[in-house]
């Protein structure tokens, strides 16, 4: 049975809250949706970022996603490295 | 914001060239933020460790990409550059800008930022160079709706798409470079404005194989002009060069000393493949063998033309190093239509299947030329769906080894390898 887009969106979010590190690849988010293509995936990941469910985080050459509760603000604070 | 003191690099404004030093010191007079610029990069020289710190912020609100973000690790000593992000203008299509679009541009980014600009970026757009987090929106603003333009791409984006100026002035584009760029920019707007892939991806379109934006070095997806059938050659214009009487190279290299010039010499001996020679007074090309690299075109302009059936070749991986050395782009399609009768749709068709492959193959940050070549060029071509040919390789024999499938073999062949393996233990 293919995922409906909710349950892809809602298995996204579970895994940018308890993934090791805060900052994801967008690869990292295929295995919540075998069955879809990762343009779909991508899609779903950027709806997620409008929603204000993820945030975009650069490292500088690569955009990753991130909970935006997870990530420190860059300034004011020491920052991420 | 104060000067600072900046000996090793007052040693850079030494000498007969331009200087960015020069340069920025005359930019801080109206941009005091550009002292904190060379006290800090004076600092980086003391202390041999750049103080530039990146990452985080990408883009503006509802954009994942166009805002390249950089804050100072010493915000302490050089305030003026506690923040300086990087702004990517999407540059117009062969970079052509009336004077007022100009003064426009400039006239914003000194009201939103230190007036610093880099004309343009190795992506193609014009870079701006130094604002705060807070300008960003402002600036936005008015860009789109005053000036109506528009940002470019960055981190794991699909990159600003480039062209060299094709139709619009040079004869020997192939295609319209312009209006293909134009086309796939405005098709692409979610892949440029919010990220897509593994790690970046850049298309760049060439009307002809002078590459004037060197698509096959710096693009993952190079289109380059290039035709089907013969040069066309204009025998009597041949004898006109011949006879010295036609300036060679257009004329771009007539302060030089290089005596009269010689058929043999600059053209037959340089072709590439060495496909060209001289029956009598008549000029004869073995179009059969010729690579289409244009270089006696560029030698002798009005007696050598492309062909007539025109299109393009695509080159695809190209890269700077950055996990890998760098490469060159490998050609994949020999020729493609390219029309815009059919909006490209067959273009179109040869990016989404790269696209689908790498993004489903191609590892964290790797570019899809490096993806290729972790899977080998029969994988990739088979993976393409392209029939290789010979000029798919350098040279025969790099790799002796030949799989066929059973398709490709006529009257095929049955394969029991369960039976192979009882007669013949693993
Ligand atoms: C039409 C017949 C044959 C063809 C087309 C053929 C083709 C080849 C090819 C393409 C290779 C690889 C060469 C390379 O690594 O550069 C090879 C290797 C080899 N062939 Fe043949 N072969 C034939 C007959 C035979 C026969 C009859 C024998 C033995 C009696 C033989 C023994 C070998 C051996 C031992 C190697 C390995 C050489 C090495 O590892 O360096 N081949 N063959
Ligand atoms: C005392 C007898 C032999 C000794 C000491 C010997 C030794 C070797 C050695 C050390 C290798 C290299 C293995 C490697 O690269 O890992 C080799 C390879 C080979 N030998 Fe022998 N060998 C003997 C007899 C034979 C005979 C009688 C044949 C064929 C009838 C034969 C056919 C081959 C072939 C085809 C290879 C290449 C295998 C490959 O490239 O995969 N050898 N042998
Ligand atoms: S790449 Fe070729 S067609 Fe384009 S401007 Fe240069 S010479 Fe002309
Ligand atoms: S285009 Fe290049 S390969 Fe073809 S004939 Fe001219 S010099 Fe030779």
């Amino acid at each position: 049975m293919a995922m409906s887009k909710e349950e892809v969106e809602a298995a996204i979010i579970e895994k940018a809250k308890k993934a090791p590190k805060p900052q994801l690849y967008i690869k990292d988010f295929y295995k919540c949706a075998p069955d879809m293509k990762p343009r779909q995936i991508k899609n779903i990941a950027n709806k997620l970022v409008q929603k204000g469910e993820l945030m975009f985080w650069s490292s500088g050459s690569t955009t990753m996603y991130a909970r935006p509760d997870r990530i420190k603000d860059e300034e004011g604070s020491e920052g991420v490295n | 914001m104060a000067k600072h003191d900046t000996p090793m690099l007052d040693e850079l404004e030494k000498g007969p060239w331009p200087s960015f030093v020069t340069d920025l010191k005359r930019q801080a007079e109206t941009h005091p933020e550009c002292w904190d610029i060379l006290g800090q990069l004076e600092l980086s020289y003391e202390d041999k460790i750049t103080h530039w710190k990146h990452g985080g912020i990408v883009g503006v609100f509802g954009y994942g990409g166009g805002i390249v973000g950089r804050y100072s690790d010493v915000p302490g000593r050089f305030p003026g550059v506690e923040h300086f992000h990087t702004i990517r203008v999407a540059q117009p299509s062969g970079m052509y800008y009336s004077t007022e679009n100009l003064r426009a541009l400039m006239d914003l980014w000194d009201k939103y930022g230190s007036g610093m600009t880099n004309m343009h970026g190795s992506t193609g757009d014009m870079i701006l160079l130094g604002t705060r987090t807070e300008n960003l929106e402002p600036l936005f603003w008015d860009l789109t709706h005053d000036l109506k333009q528009d940002l470019g791409g960055s981190g794991s984006n699909l990159r600003t798409p480039s062209c060299c100026l094709g139709e619009s002035r040079c004869e020997w584009s192939c295609y319209d470079t312009q209006d293909i760029c134009y086309a796939l920019t405005m098709h692409y707007q979610d892949e440029i404005h919010r990220p897509a892939f593994p790690y970046k991806f850049k298309f760049k379109f060439s009307g002809c194989a002078n590459d004037c934006v060197a698509a096959i070095a710096r693009s993952d997806f190079a289109v380059i002009g290039t035709w089907k059938d013969d040069i066309q050659i204009d025998q009597a214009a041949v004898k006109e060069y011949v006879a010295g009487n036609y300036s060679v190279n257009g004329g771009s290299h007539k302060d030089g000393d290089w005596g009269p010039f010689s058929l043999k010499k600059e053209v037959i001996d340089l072709c590439p493949t060495q496909c060209m020679w001289m029956e009598g007074e008549e000029l004869k090309i073995d179009n059969s063998e010729c690579n289409r690299c244009m270089h006696c075109i560029n030698v002798m302009p009005r007696a050598l033309r492309p062909g007539k059936e025109k299109g393009a070749t695509i080159c695809m991986g190209a890269k700077a190093p950055i996990l890998d050395g760098a490469q060159f782009a490998t050609m994949i399609i020999p020729f493609i239509e390219v029309s815009k009768e059919n909006e490209y749709e067959n273009i179109i068709d040869v990016i989404e299947r790269i696209w689908d492959w790498w993004m489903e193959v191609g590892k964290n940050r790797e570019r899809v030329g490096e993806t290729m070549q972790r899977v080998g060029l029969p994988t990739f071509l088979s993976i393409m769906e392209v029939e290789p040919i010979p000029q798919h390789i350098r040279e025969p024999r790099s790799n002796p080894y030949v799989f066929w499938k059973e398709e490709e073999v006529p009257g095929g062949f049955e394969r029991d390898i369960v039976a192979f393996r009882k007669r013949h233990a693993a």
